[in-house]
């Protein structure tokens, strides 16, 4: 071996993981291996294929004409205009789709398409598909696309939302979902407790921002009767179980591939391109594109919930925790997505990491005039560890304890019981983690 | 408007509107889908190339302005058979996840030791400063960078013997 080559060799072992498992008893096919990805070489090439990579000769490019107002009846549509621009080839209104059913990964609550008398309710909401030769047409014809609006009042912030006065976004108002927790005696516990600690937390919206934004094109197979749609998915059935209960298809006729997805992190759960190219690809006969702007990704796809937390927590003189109870409030925005999901888990992990056995909790996801909240990593549980950290930091204050310390008594064991019930029977690490990172840190008891 | 260029050691004369992007022309008139678009503003560094020497988005560029250019993208680096360096060090250092970013990262990395062909920590860090990845939190993107470095130095030493 080169000096050269060995010196490659100590930089890889110094800044990877690899070569610490030395010694360490290996698997015979993956475990303690370095095992290379085996979609990398398509990557590093520029050979790999996304969806807004795939290309037909007689493709047409499809854009969405999407809401004028973030809360509003649409009056009239009128595409006369749009429809004289050179090379649109098909514009797609509610009116042609009367069959066409709502979506949506928990309810379906979400329209194809908004047809005059019903209601827009965020900035992303689809008014008008349009079908041309080229990207340039399609946009003309999409920007001269004329709506009529009757204004109602926006509603921006969840607790307005739950106002008796608030108007309804959807038909059974803007509660979607309300969830409980409950455990033990907490109105007791507080009584007997030597600090009761009660604050408001605010996290705020996030978008995932995968580098990819959302895109697919679609074939429509007249002879055998099914429709193809190259588009990134998270979940490739449930997401083709639901276009095709909106098309009014079987599942089989409905075949979605999987290209090379470019990030997702819970973004693309949600169905975006997918059934307006199924619209465009059917009536038109031809392959169809769709790729958002990423102004379009931003406004019309889902973020992580801004919840409001509200976390009233007792601790003894010893300093273990003896009630909390917390209030999870999550704006999901214009349409439920994953939220229902997410503010609930949110809540079951409102202790995060620590024992507490008298427990109280609500959870409301409320829908706003908001772009709509769903899936992104931790699903609910990354705005519920800024609010109960703080409480943690804030009661060692008021104890004046080591912050590390009062962690430490209150963490997580093996046999541990979390707030849904769950025993944690293995791999509870908890405690050995919190050790190393004081120990790593050189952590002096966090005093300045 | 007609306009020649080079791309990837190859001459092409093309018809072009004027509001043709560059980025667009890449992929849609030559094929070169290694080219990527993130957010169409010159903020995110997927649609990278090499242009007369210099890192480009080719987002922002009018195609007009690509006459006469060299210009160089992931493409024109290497094959899946016989890899760049770069690519290779990307292979090898685990740097690759949804690999959106990439062909940027690695025409950024070569602008990087095209020039500086010992960059410290530090020097790669501000020569893909112009590049976002939303996957991998970037530490083994640099390792990558740092490899590619250290095997370019044993291939020119090699060559000299």
């Amino acid at each position: 071996m080169t000096d050269q080559n060995k010196r490659i060799k100590d930089y890889f072992c110094k800044h990877t993981t690899r070569c610490t498992i030395e010694g360490v008893k290996k698997s015979k096919r993956f475990v303690g291996h370095d095992v290379l990805k085996a979609d990398a070489w398509d990557k590093v090439t520029g050979e790999a294929v996304y969806p807004d990579d795939i290309f037909f000769d007689d493709l047409l490019y499809v854009k969405i004409k999407r809401a004028v107002h973030p809360h509003a009846i649409l009056k009239d549509i009128d595409i006369s205009q749009a429809k004289k621009v050179n090379g649109v080839v098909d514009i797609v209104i509610a009116e042609d789709i009367p069959d066409v059913r709502q979506f949506g990964l928990i309810i379906r609550d979400q329209p194809v398409l908004i047809a005059p008398g019903e209601k827009m309710r965020y900035m992303g909401d689809p008014l008008a598909i349009v079908v041309a030769e080229t990207k340039e047409a399609a946009k003309k014809a999409r920007d001269l696309i004329k709506v009529k609006v009757e204004e109602l009042e926006v509603i921006t912030d969840p607790f307005r939302a739950m106002e008796d006065d608030a108007p309804d976004i959807h038909p059974d108002g803007n509660i979607v979902i309300t969830h409980h927790l409950n455990r033990g005696d907490v109105d007791e516990a507080f009584k007997n407790s030597a600090i009761v600690e009660e604050n408001r937390y605010q996290t705020q919206f996030i978008d995932q921002l995968p580098m990819q934004n959302e895109a697919g094109v679609a074939l429509y197979d007249e002879r055998r009767g099914v429709v193809n749609i190259w588009a990134a998915t998270q979940w490739l059935h449930d997401t083709q179980a639901d276009v095709a209960q909106s098309l009014r298809l079987s599942k089989d006729q409905i075949r979605i591939i999987q290209p090379t997805i470019g990030g997702a992190f819970g973004k693309k759960e949600d169905v975006s391109v997918h059934i307006h190219l199924a619209i465009a690809a059917m009536r038109t006969g031809r392959p169809v594109k769709l790729c958002f702007t990423r102004e379009e990704s931003m406004i019309t796809q889902s973020k992580r919930h801004p919840i409001t937390i509200i976390n009233k927590t007792g601790v003894d003189r010893d300093g273990y925790l003896t009630a909390w109870e917390t209030k999870f409030i999550g704006d999901t925005g214009a349409y439920a997505s994953s939220g229902p999901a997410v503010v609930h888990k949110g809540m079951y992990h409102a202790t995060g990491p620590y024992n507490c056995p008298n427990l109280r909790g609500v959870s409301h996801a409320v829908y706003t005039n908001n772009t709509y909240a769903g899936a992104m990593r931790g699903f609910g549980t990354a705005q519920g560890a800024f609010a109960y950290e703080q409480q943690m930091d804030i009661l060692a204050e008021k104890l004046s304890i080591d912050p590390a310390e009062f962690r430490l008594k209150n963490i997580y064991q093996k046999d541990s019981i979390t707030p849904n019930g769950q025993q944690l029977t293995h791999s509870v690490n908890a405690e050995e983690t919190i050790k190393r990172v004081m120990e790593l840190s050189d952590w002096k008891g966090g005093r300045k | 408007m007609q306009i020649t260029f080079t791309v990837n050691g190859e001459e092409r004369e093309l018809e072009v509107t004027p509001y043709t992007r560059l980025l667009d022309l890449l992929r849609e008139d030559l094929g070169l889908t290694g080219v990527k678009e993130g957010c169409g503003k010159g903020e995110c560094g997927a649609c990278t190339v090499i242009m007369n020497g210099e890192l480009t988005a080719s987002c922002l560029v009018p195609a007009p302005q690509a006459d006469q250019a060299e210009i160089l993208t992931v493409e024109g680096l290497g094959t899946r058979d016989d890899l760049h360096p770069i690519q290779e060090s990307f292979v090898e250092a685990g740097a690759v996840q949804c690999g959106y970013c990439i062909p940027g990262m690695i025409l950024a990395g070569k602008r990087l030791l095209d020039e500086n062909p010992e960059p410290t920590e530090k020097e790669v860090r501000y020569g893909l400063s112009g590049n976002i990845c939303r996957c991998t939190g970037y530490a083994k993107i640099i390792d990558a960078v740092m490899l590619a470095a250290d095997k370019l130095a044993v291939e020119g030493s090699d060559s000299s013997d």
